[in-house]
Order: C-alpha cells, then structure tokens, then sequence
C-alpha cells in the first residue's frame, strides 16, 4: 500500500517530480558557474550529509546515541591516506589505487565499528553514547602520537583520488570551456555517492531492517518479543552507521586535502548530532537537511562577516564566523526541540501540496470509507 | 468477517510449565506454579493484581528470567531462550499496555509480525534487489489477509497512533497473528474497549483457536468473557496457584471466592 502510495505521489508530471528534476539539474551543472569556495562548501556539506545519515541510522531510527562518530570519520580519511600513500612523505602508506584505497578505508571504517560492536549490541541509548565517548579520546590519542601514520600534530596530505583514469586532482581539465581542478570533478564524485548513500539508506528505512530498528527505538521489549534479535541488529546497525562515517570521512579528507588530528575531536561528533537534531531524527531527508544546514552555516558566515553585524574576522574583537555559527546552531537546535519536533524534514513535509504530510497523526488521512467505531469510548484513557 | 487465515500446517505442541518460581531481590513473584496448555485451546490465567500474572507472561516469553522451574513448549525449554527465539518458536503475544509505535502504519506495525517469517537484510534492502520486493509483495498480502480476518482491512494505511484505542488493541492482536503463532499470549486484549469492541475480539479469539488449532494464554479481568472463552482456567494469588481446572469448577471454588471477595464473604 505505501509502496503504491509513494509510486502515485511521483507520478509523473506532479511538482515533486518536477521540483527534483530541477535540482539535479541545478547541482549538476554548478561546477560550470560556482568558484572554488562554494564548490568546497558543497562538497563539505555532502560529506556531512552522508556522515549524518549514518548516525542518524543508529541514534534516529534505533535510538543508540553514539558520541563516537567523529572517530569512525577519523578511521576513513586516515585509513583512505595510509591506503593510498606511497611512502614519500615518510608516512605509512601502501600506494594502492586510490578507489582502493576508499574502498577498503570504508571497510576499515565498518570493520573498526564492528570491533566495537559487541559493546554496542550490548549497551541502550544514553549508555552506548557514554561508551562511545573512550573512542573520542582514544582516537585524539593515536591521531596526535602515531606519528608514523597519521603525521601527529600536523596531520598527513591526502593523496589525490584517481578513477577510471581520472584523477581528482588540480591538473586542469577544460570542459565546456571551463577548466575543472579537483573541487570540480570531487562535486560530481560527491553527488553520486551522496545519491546512491540516500537511496541505501532509504532502501534499508523502508524495508524490513527499518522495521526493526524503528521498533527497537520505540519498544525494545516488545520487538525481543516480536522476533527480533535485538542486539544483533544494534550491532549491525553500528556498523553500518560507522562505515557511513568512513565514506563521509574519505570524501572529506579528498576535499580537505590534508587530514588533521583537532578536526576529529568531540566536538565534530557533537556537530553531527546536532545535524540530526536539526534535520529530524530518523530520516534520511532530515539527515541531508541537517548536514547541509550545519556544515555550510559557518561557511556562509564566513563568507558575508563583513556585512553582518556583530561578526568579524578572526582577531579583530567581534565574534568570530566560527563561533557565531555554534551559537546560531546552538540555538537552532533549541529552537527545534522545542518548536519542530520532527526537524526541518517535517518542516517540509508539512508544506501544503506535498504527498507525506498524512504522517503527521493531527492530518489523518480521511478517507470517507471508514464510519466504524470511531467513537472513542477508550481514547480517554 | 472474512476467511480465517489458513493454518500454518505444523501440529500445535503443549505448553507445559513446572514448578516455576520467580525472585526479585527477596519477593517472590511466583512460587511453584504449574499448569498445562493443551494444544487448541484457550487457558484463562486469572487472579487479582499482584497475582503474578504478568510475571508469568515475562517468564514465558523470555523477558525475565525464572529462579527455578521449567516451561516446556513441545520439546523445547524456553526458560533458558533470549526472547527472538522464543519468537522464532512460534510464540506470539500481545502487551497490557500498547506496544505498537505511533507514527508507522496499521501496515508497517502487521508487518514486524512477519519478522521471524522474512529474511531481507540490510543489502537486500538497501540495494532493493528483487528478492527483497518479491519478499516484501509476498507478506503485505498476507498482512492484508489477517488484517481483514480482524477487521481492520480499512485501516491499514492510517498511522496506529491514530486509531481509536481498541482498534489499537485489535491491530495489536493482528501484528501478534502475523507471526504465525502456535501459541498466543494475551495480556488483556480487551481491557479499554467498547461492548463491541469486546465481542469482535471475543470472537477473533475464539477463531482464532477454532479454526487455526492455535493455543491461548489469556490474561483478563473481564470474567464473563474469561468463563465464555476459556477452555480451562488457573487461578493465581500472591504468586501462588489455587486453583486450576474447567471454568465451571473454579468459579465455585472457595478459595478462588476468598481471593477475589475477601475472607468475610468466604465465611
């Protein structure tokens, strides 16, 4: 039945087709117009939206809090340099391909969160995010004083992606004559994984894990009962949520160019939960929403201190983009418990017109044929 | 009412429970209780509150843990089973207080029913292979199929949290039917529902053990649908059994009449 929903809410022809026909068509052809900045912006936020999708896999739809992700991203982009590094910096590195190298820094990425998953299985909500915490800490240790392979303080440089004979790096590429440097090809490579990581997860939401992780977030108990082998799917779903994380974390490093040890700090993890918190917990729109919104707010301040008041640069006595972007998603995220519960991605499932808003339990769908007992002697209770 | 659902073809085994005694921390839950499930019928569990009802229903389904004794379904020991195996044995139950999630569908919430009977994972799911389609197709239909054996087929695409609460209740014992049980747990399955409410259950119930060989467990307060509905009754109070045989016999039975109505109408 949803299935057919969905199918007829896309029929084409109706304005969400059209809608999101434009927008691919939008972010396709944005290399060809945008300068560097804001291509790098772009591809910081895809980055962050795959990152948040997979821990809002784990915190939004299973109800696991995990403070740790931040060094699963750590494990991607270190894994993806040590992969792919050929050794001429003095650093570790196994000169792989570089899709290899990704490939196997995701792997790396699923397999560091599946050491982990015993203790994830085993742990519920609050508790598995104090847990998660030791990764913080180990993670900031090892990235700072593993000198032979992560570089220590000043992190390592990142070598450059190549696929198919393509290499993502700044030797020009004149398409259209436009010359194409690194963020170019990057924003493509970033939209098709950004792609295929929502229908994943989509796919996984709405089929029978989802099920199940929903109904282990609303009622463990009761989903024990049911026939699901509760701590088997935590653990899956950890690791799921981690190897996102290595994806989103590679992406970065590619865009970044060098990885540095602060980045991966708590209070990236903590970015990514208010990414959820933001965008709406538990599903995959939220997650995109919220990556975008949290990783391109400081960029935009950044960008326009000079006209906005009380910002200023670095230094100069006004608060700093940076951390006037905190304060505004600081207050973001009260401003969502309290007022949109559900997160941007209700936000806009709420706009009139659009297919979806009968999730919401005030706009049943009413459909005329339905005149039984709806009398609700019980609903008093 | 439509159809029943076709039986799941496999003989329906005895409930057997020995000797079962529950303790938490010093209180004695249950002490020693024993009773037997025959196949294909309904067993009343009865007794005022705090009577260990409740603790019985945990046991049996894996949620807590028995301090001794043993609760035999056919020749399995479920004392010593995680609760997805006792599942996955063919032991279905509904909740005294609502379990369903709010926000999904009367669909969605049957079809965590079908949990145990489906294999699609996360890859299958993720990468929407055939298999997981074709899978998915085959159940919703099913689904469908119990949720007009209970009358709820004009609900399904309405969010459960929406439904008046004895439909609620009613998808409930629908999503518990999902999982093709061999045995049913009910805990209260019609405590906050209208007169006609109850006697739609009533008679799910009664179809239920009719026409699909199923046995019940029933918990409910409701005596007049206890002693319609029920082929044998066990009497619990303060964790002890006091009575245990056909409904008849205990009703008159004066130690059952003490438990409910107080030493002085025994007298």
């Amino acid at each position: 039945m949803s299935e057919i929903l969905t199918r007829s809410g896309l029929r084409v022809g109706s304005p969400a087709v059209y809608g999101g026909a434009a927008a691919c068509l939008v972010l396709l052809v944005l290399p060809f117009y945008l300068d560097r900045f804001w291509l790098q912006a772009g591809l910081f936020a895809m980055a962050a939206a795959l990152g948040a999708i997979g821990i809002n896999l784990l915190t939004g739809a299973t109800g696991q809090l995990s403070m740790g992700h931040a060094f699963f991203l750590a494990v991607g982009a270190y894994g993806y340099c040590a992969f792919a590094g050929d050794g001429a910096d003095g650093l570790a590195g196994l000169g792989l391909p570089g899709w290899l190298a990704a490939v196997l820094a995701v792997a790396l990425s699923g397999l560091a969160g599946g050491v982990f998953s015993p203790i994830a299985g085993r742990l519920r909500g609050a508790y598995l995010g104090i847990a998660t915490l030791a990764l913080i800490f180990i993670g900031q240790h090892v990235l700072f004083n593993a000198h032979d392979l992560t570089g220590g303080f000043n992190g390592r440089a990142v070598p450059p992606l190549s696929l198919f004979g393509l290499t993502f790096d700044d030797t020009e590429l004149l398409v259209a004559q436009v010359p194409f440097g690194a963020v170019e090809k990057l924003w493509y490579l970033g939209l098709a994984l950004l792609l295929g990581g929502v229908l994943f997860a989509r796919g996984v939401l709405r089929g029978r894990p989802g099920r199940a992780m929903n109904a282990i977030r609303d009622h463990r108990i009761a989903a024990g009962v049911m026939g699901i082998p509760v701590a088997r799917y935590r653990a899956a779903v950890f690791v799921l949520s981690s190897m996102y994380a290595g994806l989103a974390g590679v992406l970065l490093a590619l865009v970044f160019q060098r990885t540095v040890p602060e980045y991966f700090g708590m209070a990236l993890s903590l970015e990514y939960l208010a990414m959820i918190v933001i965008g709406g917990l538990g599903s995959v729109a939220g997650a995109v929403a919220g990556g975008v919104f949290v990783s391109l707010l400081p960029q935009l301040l950044n960008r326009y201190s000079d006209a906005l008041p009380l910002v200023s640069a670095p230094g100069t006595g006004g608060i700093a983009p940076g951390e006037a972007a905190r304060y505004l998603y600081g207050a973001a995220v009260v401003a969502v418990v309290l007022f949109l519960p559900g997160g941007l991605a209700r936000l806009a499932a709420r706009r009139p017109g659009k297919p979806g808003s009968g999730k919401s339990p005030k706009t049943p769908m009413h459909t005329p044929n339905t005149p039984t007992t709806t009398e609700p002697s019980g609903e008093a209770r | 009412m439509t159809a029943p659902p076709p039986p799941p073809g496999e003989h329906i085994p005895a409930l057997e429970v020995r000797d079962l005694t529950v303790r938490f921390a010093g209180l004695t839950a249950l002490d020693a209780v024993g009773f037997t499930v025959r196949p294909g019928t309904v067993h009343a569990l009865i007794g005022p509150n705090g009577a260990g009802k409740s603790t019985c229903f945990n046991v049996l389904s894996g949620v807590y843990r028995a301090t001794e004794g043993s609760v035999r379904l056919g020749p399995h020991e479920l004392t010593a089973l995680p609760p997805h195996r006792i599942a996955d044995l063919g032991v279905g139950r509904i909740f005294q207080n609502l379990a369903l999630p709010p926000r999904a569908t009367v669909e969605d919430s049957l079809m965590l029913g079908r949990h145990r009977l489906t294999r699609t994972g996360f890859v299958a799911a993720g990468l929407r292979l055939p298999s997981a389609a074709r899978e998915e197709a085959r159940h919703r239909a099913r689904v469908r199929e119990i949720a007009a054996f209970v009358g709820l087929e004009q609900q399904l695409a309405r969010p459960a949290g929406s439904l008046p609460y004895g439909q609620q209740k009613l998808a409930e014992l629908a999503r518990a039917l999902c999982m093709e049980p061999k045995l049913l747990l009910l805990d209260e399955p019609v405590a906050g529902m209208t007169a006609d409410e109850r006697r739609r259950t009533a008679s799910v119930i009664a179809g239920v053990r009719d026409s699909l060989g199923i046995s019940v467990l029933l918990v409910e307060h409701d005596m007049g649908l206890v002693m319609r509905l029920a082929d044998s009754v066990t009497v619990l109070d303060f964790g002890r059994r006091i009575a245990d045989g056909a409904p008849g016999d205990v009703q008159n039975d004066p130690a059952v009449v003490r438990a409910y109505l107080g030493e002085e109408s025994a007298a």
